[in-house]
C-alpha cells in the first residue's frame, strides 16, 4: 500500500499534465471509484439497502428547514458524503463528470484516476485510497497549496452566497461551487479524516441536490438546539437524530424513554415510532448523517 | 424526576418570560412545590363563560412530560366536559391524546378551546350535556352563564 501511494504520487504531476485527456477518461475512472467506495462502505455503513428509500423520504422535512442550511455550507458535507453514494453511483458519476469539467483544479484525489484510463496506471483504482492518502498528507501542501489557498479565500469569501445561489441551479455549476467550498478542508486537515476527504470528493453534487431539496443534517444542526422533552441540548449525536418522518426531533434519551415508558408515538404527529426501523429511519431521513456518527449513536442508545 | 424538574422550570421561564404573550392565561407555579400549578384562563368571547375568570389546579406527576399534567376546575363551571363537583375535566390531550410536546401553557389554551367548544357526546356533566344533545342551545347557555356569574365574575362592590 505504501508503496502503491508512493509511486502513484510521483505519477500525479505528469498525469495532472494530460488535462485534455483526463476528462475523457474519468468517466470509466469514476465508475471504478464508485465501486471502490461501495465496498468501502459495506463496513461503514448498514443501511445500505435502505437505500432505495431516499427517494420517497426525501420529500416530507424539506421547506422548512431550508434556509439555514444554506448558511452553513460546509460543516456537514463530510456526512452527507455517504449516502448518496451507495444510493445512486450512477448520477454521481454523470455530475462528477460534468463537474470535473467545470472545475479544471479539481481535488487531488481525483487527478491519479485519469492516469488508470490511459492505461499507465494499472494499479490506480485499486490503490485509491492510498493515492489519496498520499497526496492529502505530502502532496497537498507542495503543490496544490497555492490553487487551495485560492479556493479557501474564494469559498470562504463567497461560500455562503455561491451555494446559495447555486443550490437551486444546474447540477455542474453546483458540483463545482461544493468542490471548492469543502476542498479546503483537505489540505487542512488531511490525515484526521481521510475518509471524509475523500468520500467528499465525489457525491458533492448530490450532497447539493438533496440540500436543495431540503436534506441536509445542517438542519439539525441548526435547527433546534435542545430536546422539547427534556430540554437537554442536543449533542452532536442527538442532532443527527431524527426518530420520525413527521421531522419532529427529541433525544435519543427522550426517544427511548418514550419507546420504552411511554406510549411509544412521536410526540411531534402521534404516530407510533417504528422501533424496527427506526435506526435506519434515522439516516435515511436525517438527511443521511455519517455511518460513523449513525454507529455511534446506535450504540449509544443501546446503552442508556 | 430530574428530567421532569428541568422541563418544568424551563416552561416557568418560558411563562415568565412571555406572560403578556397571552392575556388569558396566567400561569402561576406554587411557592414551593414545582409540580403543583395554578392558572388563571379568562372565558372565551361569545361564550356564556365570557368575563368569568377561571382558576386551574395542575397537578403534575413525576414522569412528566411523558404523563399527562392532571388538570381540574377549582371554580365551579357548568360544561358538558367538567365535572361539576369536582372539576375534573373530560379533555383527550389530558388522558389518552396527550403527547409530551404539549406545555402547560397549550394545556390552558386547550381548555380554553374546550369553553368554547363543548363536546356533548362524551359528558361528565349531564345535565349540561342533555341540554345541549337535546338542542337546548339556550337552555344551557343561561345555565351556564348564570354558574359563570355566581362563581367566575369577581363580585364588585
Amino acid at each position: 500500500m505504501g508503496y502503491d501511494a508512493m509511486a502513484n504520487n510521483a505519477s500525479v504531476p505528469a498525469m495532472s499534465r494530460d488535462f485534455g485527456k483526463k476528462k475523457k477518461a474519468n468517466r470509466s475512472a469514476k465508475l471504478k471509484q464508485c465501486k471502490l467506495d461501495a465496498r468501502r462502505e459495506q463496513w461503514l455503513s448498514q443501511v445500505k439497502n435502505k437505500s432505495c428509500l431516499d427517494g420517497s423520504t426525501e420529500a416530507s422535512p424539506t421547506a422548512t428547514i431550508s434556509q439555514p442550511r444554506m448558511s452553513l455550507p460546509r460543516p456537514d458535507q463530510g456526512v452527507l458524503g455517504i449516502r448518496p453514494r451507495n444510493m445512486n453511483p450512477q448520477l454521481e458519476m454523470e455530475h462528477d463528470g460534468l463537474g470535473l469539467r467545470d472545475s479544471g483544479l479539481d481535488s487531488p484525489v481525483q487527478s491519479p484516476t485519469p492516469g488508470r484510463g490511459e492505461g499507465d496506471d494499472k494499479g490506480g483504482p485499486d490503490d485509491w485510497e492510498a493515492i489519496a492518502d498520499a497526496l492529502s498528507a505530502a502532496g497537498n501542501h507542495t503543490r496544490i497549496t497555492p490553487d487551495a489557498e485560492k479556493i479557501t479565500e474564494d469559498s470562504m469569501m463567497n461560500g455562503v452566497e455561491d451555494t446559495r445561489l447555486v443550490a437551486g441551479a444546474t447540477k455542474p455549476d453546483a458540483n463545482q461551487v461544493t468542490r471548492r467550498a469543502w476542498r479546503p478542508d483537505d489540505a487542512a486537515r488531511p490525515h484526521c479524516l481521510p475518509n471524509l476527504s475523500k468520500q467528499r470528493s465525489f457525491p458533492v453534487n448530490i450532497e447539493r441536490r438533496f440540500a436543495a431539496s431540503g436534506w441536509d443534517p445542517r438542519t439539525i444542526i441548526s435547527a433546534p438546539s435542545s430536546c422539547p422533552i427534556c430540554v437537554e441540548d442536543f449533542d452532536l449525536t442527538d442532532s443527527s437524530f431524527l426518530p420520525c418522518y413527521c421531522g419532529f426531533r427529541i433525544c435519543l434519551f427522550c426517544h427511548k424513554k418514550i419507546s420504552e415508558e411511554g406510549d411509544g408515538r412521536c410526540p411531534g404527529c402521534r404516530k407510533k415510532y417504528d422501533r424496527v426501523a427506526c435506526t435506519e429511519k434515522i439516516v435515511i431521513a436525517a438527511g443521511l448523517p455519517l455511518p460513523f456518527r449513525f454507529s455511534r449513536s446506535c450504540s449509544m442508545n443501546a446503552r442508556t | 424526576m430530574q428530567a421532569s424538574r428541568a422541563r418544568l422550570f424551563k416552561e416557568y421561564k418560558e411563562v415568565q418570560r412571555e406572560k403578556s404573550a397571552d392575556p388569558d392565561i396566567q400561569l402561576v407555579c406554587d411557592d414551593s412545590n414545582i409540580f403543583k400549578w395554578t392558572a388563571l384562563i379568562k372565558g372565551p368571547s361569545e361564550t356564556p363563560y365570557e368575563g368569568g375568570v377561571f382558576q386551574l389546579a395542575f397537578s403534575i406527576p413525576e414522569q412528566y412530560p411523558l404523563l399527562p399534567p392532571q388538570v381540574r376546575f377549582l371554580t365551579k363551571i357548568f360544561h358538558p366536559n367538567v365535572h361539576f363537583k369536582t372539576g375534573e375535566i373530560c379533555l383527550d390531550i389530558l388522558k389518552n391524546a396527550w403527547s409530551p410536546a404539549w406545555t402547560l401553557q397549550s394545556v390552558c389554551r386547550a381548555i380554553i378551546a374546550l369553553m368554547a367548544h363543548p363536546e356533548p357526546d362524551s359528558p361528565l356533566n349531564c345535565d349540561s350535556g342533555n341540554l345541549l344533545r337535546s338542542g337546548d342551545i339556550r337552555g344551557y347557555q343561561s345555565m351556564a352563564r348564570m354558574y359563570t356569574r355566581l362563581a367566575a365574575i369577581p363580585k364588585k362592590g
